[in-house]
């Protein structure tokens, strides 16, 4: 090899192209191809599978969610005065504004609902536990990023869905011993939700939070690159050797597919229920019963149990019931030390599992029920 | 391993196959679906998730779906577009089955697959047995569900439960209570009756897998071709292909999109615009100077009646008390 390369009477096979010298000008100074090689040649414990799109599919939702949110600016007015009329712009004037704001608002449904997969995926598999223990805890930050994404992008459009449910979510936060005050303070900017409101809303929204979260993104790859992937939770040594490949080509195709699914998904939800607004934000609530988004609604109506009552039965459900339920989260790969992986050889975190699912589906639907008994 | 997968249930063939096959068609009926919306050809209403759900298992509800809307006069979606979305999904669905049922008898049934015609062969007894259950199904979930719902109303007004709280049951935990005994009862029977269903497509797909020989490579060799399969023969031509419908697809969605909203609502609605007449000054001043001359004469008018109106007033002022007032209103 040496001597043919380094023997002058060997002729090569082809000169080199315009293109390939820009690639290797670029390589020369880059590492494209060791870049590549690390981020596409990485195995895959007993192969591809579909399981494992969601992350993917997250960073495309993010990516298209960044894309959407920087056109709508170019219309949207954050004051109290416009914001409302902007939005209204977008919707009725802006050639395709309508799509793109429906588009950006299904976006958020969607994000939280593949963020919630992922980490179900996670637990399911048990790909939380020993080396990947970080790697939960930065997930469980994003996931925390993600839900505030959803609930300060809800004030922004300022019409009375969203002047209310911000409200009530900020009564919850104020609940927060000791830092509650504080939080609801500095996201209200005065005595009620106001220009000040929605200028710290419109910050979080458009920097605070999609910094934090590239940050976290970034390091949530990182770890995941470190740590390797867990790979399937069950099967003998022989069927995951046979069925062992590399992130590229296989996953990476299931990952496009995935996007690309979530892409026709997103524009179906646009044109079937696209976004409208109710009335301008006002501080008389008037017939509208406030809710928070789809995806709150089943802690809406678990809020609303009797159980949950009075000034004691209100912290235990708006403060002490999810900061137990998180810490839980926090804690779980570290009091969780059994190898163990299968889901089918773990009942009780299978049995968890399905009790969070039925008690989420179930107090969804009883929330639709009860807000039709409200109308 | 003839025991493993001799031992290998009916439920679980029929899953298996079924599952796969649905979601690996499901991105391609989606496009579809997603162009018909777009172009108006078809609206879901309120039962999306109903509508989604449908067309994910079209293998099933291909045929079952029309018969359930006619018998039990029951609506999903509405548009010409239904049929057409479920029309394409037929040659998309006979594909995928045929894809995911080579790999399920080679890798968990360990048979040779059919050289020809297998997706078609699983499509067609999907599809009746789909066609002969799903009504069915629909229709005693339905029943079940009326008479839990009944009953749940029933339980809910129990005098037991008023003693519990002195205003009787709050609202959130009725809702609550009756979702969960109506919910329970309604999921349980669909679950038994859906398992039925796939246990009966199960038998009929390892009875296809009875004609089969035994496949004879090792694991390994067996994961290799069923590996193989999947991946086309000409990749460059496939993702040629496919990358040249996608901008195909994305150009004649930006082009059939509505460019302002397909919904406005009332509060947003432009007024309509008339056209101004043109502005004739001389016409303009004519018509003031005719205005401001018929002001005058009714000025004049009033200013003659005063004086009347006044000596009926003194008139009227020597009458006694009890007396009807006079019609002062009139000029």
């Amino acid at each position: 090899m040496d001597m043919k390369h380094s023997s002058p009477a060997v002729i090569p096979d082809h000169q080199p192209s315009t293109s390939e010298k820009v690639l290797a000008f670029f390589d020369e100074r880059l590492g494209l191809k060791e870049m590549q090689a690390k981020m596409l040649n990485e195995p895959i414990p007993g192969g591809s599978r579909w399981a494992y799109v969601f992350g993917s599919i997250l960073l495309f939702i993010f990516a298209m969610q960044a894309v959407t949110g920087t056109m709508l600016m170019f219309y949207y007015v954050p004051t109290a005065d416009h914001a409302y009329d902007s939005t209204q712009y977008i919707i009725h004037e802006v050639d395709y504004g309508w799509f793109l704001l429906s588009y950006h608002f299904w976006g958020s449904s969607a994000m939280v609902v593949c963020v919630f997969a992922h980490m179900s995926q996670v637990f399911l598999w048990g790909a939380y536990k020993k080396p990947r223990e970080l790697l939960w805890l930065v997930g469980l930050a994003l996931f925390g990023i993600v839900i505030t994404f959803g609930f300060t992008g809800y004030l922004l459009p300022w019409d009375q869905r969203a002047f209310w449910a911000t409200l009530v979510g900020v009564e919850i936060l104020d609940k927060t011993p000791i830092i509650g005050d504080f939080i609801a303070r500095f996201l209200k900017g005065g005595a009620s939700p106001g220009q000040m409101t929605l200028s710290r809303f419109f910050v979080l929204h458009v920097m605070i939070l999609p910094a934090a979260l590239m940050a976290l993104a970034g390091l949530h790859i990182f770890l995941f690159r470190v740590a390797a992937p867990a790979g399937p939770f069950k099967g003998t040594t022989e069927e995951i050797k046979a069925k062992t490949d590399y992130f590229f080509p296989r996953q990476i195709w299931k990952d496009i597919v995935g996007m690309a699914f979530v892409f026709v998904g997103l524009c179906a939800l646009a044109l079937w229920e696209p976004v409208v607004l109710l009335d301008k934000a006002t501080p008389d609530p008037g017939e509208y019963h406030p809710e928070p988004e789809w995806y709150f609604l089943f802690y809406f109506q678990l809020l609303r149990l009797k159980l949950f009552a009075g000034q004691f039965g209100q912290f235990m459900g708006a403060v002490a019931l999810p900061v137990i339920f998180m810490g839980l989260m926090v804690a779980l790969p570290f009091f969780d030390k059994d190898p163990e992986r299968n889901i089918f050889k773990r009942p009780i975190a299978l049995i968890t599992w399905i009790v969070i699912m039925v008690v989420i589906a179930l107090f969804t639907v009883a929330a639709v029920i009860n807000r039709e008994f409200l109308d | 391993m003839a025991e493993e997968r001799d031992s290998i249930s009916p439920t679980k063939i029929g899953f298996g196959i079924l599952w796969s096959a649905c979601w690996t068609g499901i991105p391609i009926k989606a496009v579809f679906a997603v162009m018909a919306m777009t172009m108006g050809l078809v609206h879901f209403e309120g039962r999306f998730g109903l509508a989604f759900l449908m067309l994910l298992a079209s293998p099933v509800t291909v045929f079952s779906a029309p018969a359930i809307m006619a018998i039990y006069d029951t609506h999903f979606g509405e548009g010409i577009g239904l049929p057409l979305i479920f029309g394409a999904s037929i040659p998309i669905d006979i594909w995928a089955l045929g894809l995911v049922g080579r790999t399920f008898f080679l890798e968990r049934l360990k048979k040779e697959p059919p050289h020809d015609g297998l997706g078609f062969s699983i499509w067609w007894r999907t599809a009746l047995i789909g066609t002969l259950i799903m009504p069915l199904l629909w229709g005693i979930v339905s029943r079940v569900t009326d008479t839990a719902i009944s009953a749940s109303h029933s339980i809910a007004d129990m005098e037991v439960l008023r003693h519990i709280y002195d205003t009787g049951l709050p609202v959130a935990e009725r809702i609550g209570l009756e979702l969960t005994v109506w919910g329970s009862i309604s999921s349980a029977v669909l679950f038994i009756l859906s398992v039925v269903g796939v246990s009966v497509l199960g038998q009929a797909i390892r009875r296809i897998a009875e004609d089969c020989r035994p496949a004879p490579e090792n694991y390994q060799g067996l994961v290799t071709r069923w590996d193989l399969m999947r991946v086309p023969n000409d990749q460059g031509l496939l993702l040629a292909s496919l990358a040249g419908a996608g901008v195909v697809f994305s150009l004649v969605f930006w082009t059939i999109l509505p460019v302002t909203t397909p919904h406005p609502h009332e509060c947003c609605t432009k007024p309509e615009v008339h056209a101004e007449p043109i502005y004739k000054p001389g016409d303009a001043l004519n018509k003031n100077t005719q205005r401001l001359a018929a002001m005058a004469a009714q000025i004049e008018a009033m200013e003659k009646q005063k004086p009347e109106t006044k000596g009926q007033k003194e008139k009227g002022k020597g009458k006694p008390a009890g007396a009807a007032p006079s019609d002062n209103s009139k000029p």
